[in-house]
């Protein structure tokens, strides 16, 4: 029953639609496809750091000498082959300068030649660790040069062995990046391990082996293996296991790029149903004639069918080869561009992927236009009303299908059913919402009076039957709404971790400053010190409840029941912001204000108004919750969960914090200066945690950008198909303008007024919801404060508006030039 | 991220703050309440306040059990701050002896120590608190303070040699080392092998009821 000539015809005869709708979905799949390859990049390039971060697959720690069965386990791995194991030993040290006699406490390290398996340790002379550090040699980190005013070269006594300084130490990839050192790095090779004779009984040592595991497929079944055998000391850990906030981060990330390109996966269903419909409303007129003729509905559809399975493969097939260079493109044309360490990978899944997702897309949004065929009835040549509508039945079972199938994709896609339930519930709602709040504006213009005869007809031009003005600001609002919050959200991750770590964000943190010692330590540190008091304090009760300390023990995360460090300013600090109350210490209220962070909700349910019971320095002293505050979480800033009044606190006894900002080639001499001023302080010097936070936080903004560029110009290519595909069904009132005598300029200005109220209204209309969106998506998902970026908001709102005019006018500019004839003859022919 | 609650918390024997009150509320029923003949100030850092434990369980509560049973009808007041130093010791100790304590007993330096500040700095420290104490006729017990060998022979050696030393010099109740048979027993301590144990914490008490027993025998003999 295949009439490939019929086929055939119709595809050239609504050339311009089926090209349109060819066009959707090679689109969808090359997103699909670059997306996918984005995706697994960046699994791949953070499971690479992730090793390199612990420079090795797989890490047992312990504070005490490793258990015998353990040796063993990891012994007997070695024999078989499976893994190679590297021993490390970390600890604090006085080294001293045997000439000069001067000390200085320092950060042991102590590894073999193997170490480390991933990652490198980097070195002032460029040379590999492993060929510099040799018995009798360390490697130490600059500033234990200047301080101790020693040279490459110089010998340095660690424990009781006597060591030449061999070169120096710039970054050691697994640095803990929360970790804040006392001293200065010093590399020792395990060859001089004994000779140091620091580990004994009586000795703080952090014990680790590093495993490199050789076939990565046994990396879970011999971490656990070993777990098995571990004492209760060991910890066993894998690179992947390892609690880390980035990680979490990332995992994050990766299902919000998920979602993301469902969302815009989702759009291009819009395009695909909405170029079919328009080639299958140009063509109802030859349906009708072959109903007419005899033609049976079954038969009709199957032709159809085939051509949309035709269009739909031709499609996919350009969609596959084209993303196969997409991504090959982007492999080439990002390198450069990528953050430091970020590899684009090609990816054979994501293109399979891809061709799956297609084919679903196509058939998921070719079915409601394919139906509709059934419903045209032969009278439909004589007349020009809409075909009567499906029975509702029909179409709850056949919304449901497709419902259920959109469901289906998208668990699968996001590998979690009840987010993916949640996800497609949340996005026919978000569609619905869009419709009702369409179908209002649209009534609400439909009664507006406009005298100027352009504008009046491009009004009306909006309701005239068979017109798709709801469809297609349906569609544009929601593609709008996904552009606009992709670029949103893109800000403000960005803002919040360019907040993180502006570039005069404190480095150097100085410990235990006496209340006394102040004033002279301002003398000496300038005056843009901040400092910090601290209070050390307990809470005795909640509104009254003494604090259950056993039960809040029991909770896994933060809890009631410990110390807390309270502080006492009158200021918020820079990365803080009230998101509950009036202002920091509500005045108006009687009693003592405090300030809490929401971190402390977490802990217990406390409001505004709701009293604590402190006990501070065994007073006790009862406060009143004024005010909640938020901070950039993941930044790297001091902060406090309970800020009081300065008059409260004062007088209680406390030591003072204070961080500054020095540069790096100051530090050493700051903390001779301080130290021989003030022994009693400790200068912890944070530049290379810092430096490698920032690193971190770089990468992911780029890695952030590069994907709202890519989602946004797949968003942007949607948007156009889907505009020209639906203008092109409503051009033949141009004709009519035109046979009525209308200049050309006249139609085109009724046509720009037109489009450009398309654009304004699902523009604003989007603003709206897409504000509403990454407000939710910042906050619930990302947990960073939301800023609206009003401005841009506006310019967007401008922008889109502008451009749908543009390219809706434009779409309408060649029919113009056509002779009415001419058009109307092409019309009726078929 | 808790960076800054690790950077004082995590740093070493943490934590402070001093409850003094804590004992003013006995557990005891209200009709058994002891009539204290003295109050003993219990001064030091996290392994005085009982880091990470319940006050009940650390040794100045467990301490006081023991005198109570043993008929010495003293209070003991734990002013431990963890993380303090001996910096904020005598920082703080004009107000610590404004709850007019008996006998005061001392056990601190050893955040002073894991972060390897100069012994003299410690030495000065500590003799200025006891001077103070001394002037008013406290009768003190200190507690020896060893450090972890990897910080060197040298350091090591010098700041244990500080508690004898003074102890000698001012004529204090000396009880020579504070975790004895706690230290470097796992079982003793907490997971951060810093921190004893409510177990550690009993062995502690046991091990310092003679010291503190003898400071009250001075105190009679005043």
């Amino acid at each position: 029953m295949i009439h490939k000539s019929f086929i055939r015809h119709q595809i050239i005869r609504s050339r311009n639609q089926a090209l349109l709708f060819v066009m959707c979905v090679v689109l969808s799949i090359i997103f699909m496809v670059a997306l996918g390859g984005f995706s697994e990049s960046i699994t791949y390039s953070l499971l690479k750091d992730a090793k390199s971060l612990h420079a090795a697959d797989i890490i047992i720690r312990s504070r005490s000498p490793f258990s015998a069965s353990l040796k063993e386990a990891v012994v007997q791995l070695e024999q078989k082959d499976f893994v190679e194991s590297e021993s490390a030993y970390e600890f604090y040290s006085m080294v001293r300068d045997p000439v000069e006699n001067r000390t200085l406490l320092s950060g042991i390290k102590v590894v073999g030649p193997k170490y480390p398996f991933y990652g490198r340790v980097e070195l002032h002379s460029g040379k590999e660790l492993r060929e510099t550090l040799e018995k009798g040699s360390v490697i130490v980190e600059k500033n234990l040069l200047d301080r101790l005013d020693l040279q490459i070269g110089s010998p340095l006594q660690v424990g009781q062995a006597t060591l030449q300084i061999k070169d120096l130490v710039q970054k050691e990839p697994d640095r803990p990046i929360r970790f804040f050192s006392l001293g200065p790095r010093v590399f020792v090779s395990s060859k001089d391990l004994s000779e140091l004779d620091l580990i004994d009984k009586g000795s703080r040592i952090g014990y680790s082996i590093l495993l490199k595991v050789l076939d990565s497929k046994h990396l879970n079944r011999i971490a656990d293996g070993l777990k098995a055998v571990a004492a209760d000391h060991e910890r066993v850990e894998t690179f992947r296991s390892a609690e880390s906030r980035i990680k979490r981060f990332f995992d994050n990330f990766l299902f919000y790029i998920g979602l993301a390109g469902l969302f815009t996966l989702l759009l291009a269903g819009i395009g695909i149903q909405s170029s079919l419909t328009s080639l299958l409303k140009e063509n109802e007129e030859t349906i009708a004639i072959m109903k007419t003729v005899g033609a049976g509905g079954r038969f009709v559809i199957t032709q159809y069918s085939l051509m949309v399975l035709f269009l739909g493969m031709a499609g996919t097939a350009v969609g596959i080869a084209s993303g196969f260079f997409t991504q090959y493109a982007l492999v080439f044309l990002l390198r450069s561009f990528l953050p430091y360490g970020f590899e684009f990978i090609f990816s054979w899944k994501a293109i399979f992927q891809g061709f799956i997702l297609g084919i679903v897309v196509v058939m998921l949004f070719t079915f409601m236009p394919l139906l509709r065929i059934k419903d045209i009835k032969p009278y439909a040549i004589f007349r020009k009303e809409r075909p009567a509508q499906p029975r509702l039945l029909w179409q709850a079972l056949i919304s449901i299908g497709i419902l259920s199938l959109f469901a289906a994709t998208v668990v699968w896609q996001l590998r979690d059913a009840s987010s993916g339930l949640r996800f497609a519930a949340g996005a026919i709602g978000f569609i619905l919402l869009i419709a009702g709040m369409i179908h209002l504006v649209l009534k609400a213009v439909k009664n507006l009076r406009v005298s100027a005869l352009a504008p009046r007809q491009s009004l009306k031009g909006l309701f005239r039957p068979g017109n798709a003005t709801k469809l297609i600001l349906v569609t544009l609002t929601a593609s709008l709404t996904v552009i606009f919050s992709i670029y949103f959200i893109e800000r403000n991750l960005d803002e919040s971790f360019v907040r993180s770590y502006p570039q005069d964000s404190p480095n150097v943190y100085f410990i235990d400053i006496q209340p006394n010692q102040k004033a002279d330590f301002s003398d000496v540190l300038g005056n843009d010190t901040v400092y910090y008091p601290i209070v050390r304090a307990r809470i005795v009760s909640l509104n009254g409840n003494p604090i259950d300390r056993k039960k809040q023990r029991m909770r896994r995360r933060d809890n009631l029941a410990r110390m807390f460090n309270l502080t006492y300013r009158n200021y918020l600090l820079p990365d803080e912001s009230i998101s509950k109350g009036k202002d920091l210490f509500d005045r108006n209220r009687q009693g003592v204000p405090v300030s809490i962070l929401d971190t402390v909700q977490e802990m217990a349910d406390i409001a505004i108004g709701d009293t604590i019971t402190f006990r501070i320095q065994g007073i006790p002293l009862e406060a009143r919750v004024s005010s909640i505050r938020t901070r950039t979480k993941g930044s790297i800033q001091p902060y406090f969960y309970f800020v009081f009044p300065e008059n409260i606190l004062e007088k209680a006894p406390q030591t003072i914090f204070a961080a500054l900002r020095v540069e790096t080639e100051s530090i050493a001499g700051l903390q001779n200066r301080i130290v021989s001023r003030f022994p009693n302080v400790s200068v912890i010097d944070m530049t290379q945690v810092i430096s490698t936070f920032a690193g971190v936080m770089r990468k992911l903004s780029g890695t952030i950008r590069l994907f709202t560029f890519l989602s946004i110009s797949a968003g942007f290519f949607i948007l156009i198909s889907s505009i020209f595909a639906t203008r092109l069904a409503r051009i033949r009132e141009a004709v009519y303008f035109k046979i009525l005598g209308a200049k050309k300029r006249f139609v085109l200005s009724v046509f720009a007024y037109e489009n450009f109220f398309i654009g304004l209204v699902s523009a604003v209309l989007a603003s709206g919801f897409s504000q509403a969106a990454s407000y939710l998506i910042s906050t619930y998902f990302f947990h960073i404060p939301y800023r609206s970026f009003l401005g841009a908001c506006l310019l967007m709102i401008t922008g889109a508006a502008m451009v749908v005019c543009a390219v809706g006018t434009v779409a309408s500019v060649s029919i113009l030039n056509k002779k009415p004839a001419i058009f109307l003859r092409e019309q009726s022919e078929g | 991220m808790r960076f800054f609650r690790m950077l004082l918390a995590g740093m070493a024997l943490c934590i402070w703050l001093l409850p003094g009150c804590d004992r003013k509320e006995p557990i005891v029923p209200e009709s058994e309440k002891p009539v204290f003949a003295g109050t003993i100030l219990a001064i030091g850092d996290s392994l005085t306040e009982g880091y990470g434990l319940e006050e009940a369980d650390a040794y100045p509560a467990l301490l006081q059990q023991r005198l109570l049973a043993e008929g010495y009808r003293y209070k003991v007041i734990n002013a431990g701050i963890g993380g303090e130093t001996t910096s904020g010791l005598r920082s703080r100790i004009d107000w610590a002896i404004t709850l007019s304590p008996d006998i005061v007993i001392i056990e601190t330096g050893a955040n002073d120590a894991l972060r390897a500040i100069d012994t003299a700095l410690i030495k000065g420290n500590m003799e200025a608190v006891i001077l103070i104490l001394k002037e008013r006729n406290i009768p003190v017990v200190l507690a020896g303070m060893r450090i972890y060998k990897n910080l060197g022979a040298d350091y090591a050696s010098a700041f244990e040699n500080i508690y004898p030393d003074l102890a000698g010099v001012h004529g204090l109740i000396f009880m020579p080392f504070f975790l004895k048979d706690v230290a470097g027993n796992p079982g003793l301590n907490q997971q951060d092998g810093m921190h004893p144990t409510a177990e550690g914490y009993r062995i502690i008490s046991n091990n310092i009821y003679p010291y503190v027993v003898e400071a009250i025998n001075r105190l009679k003999k005043k």
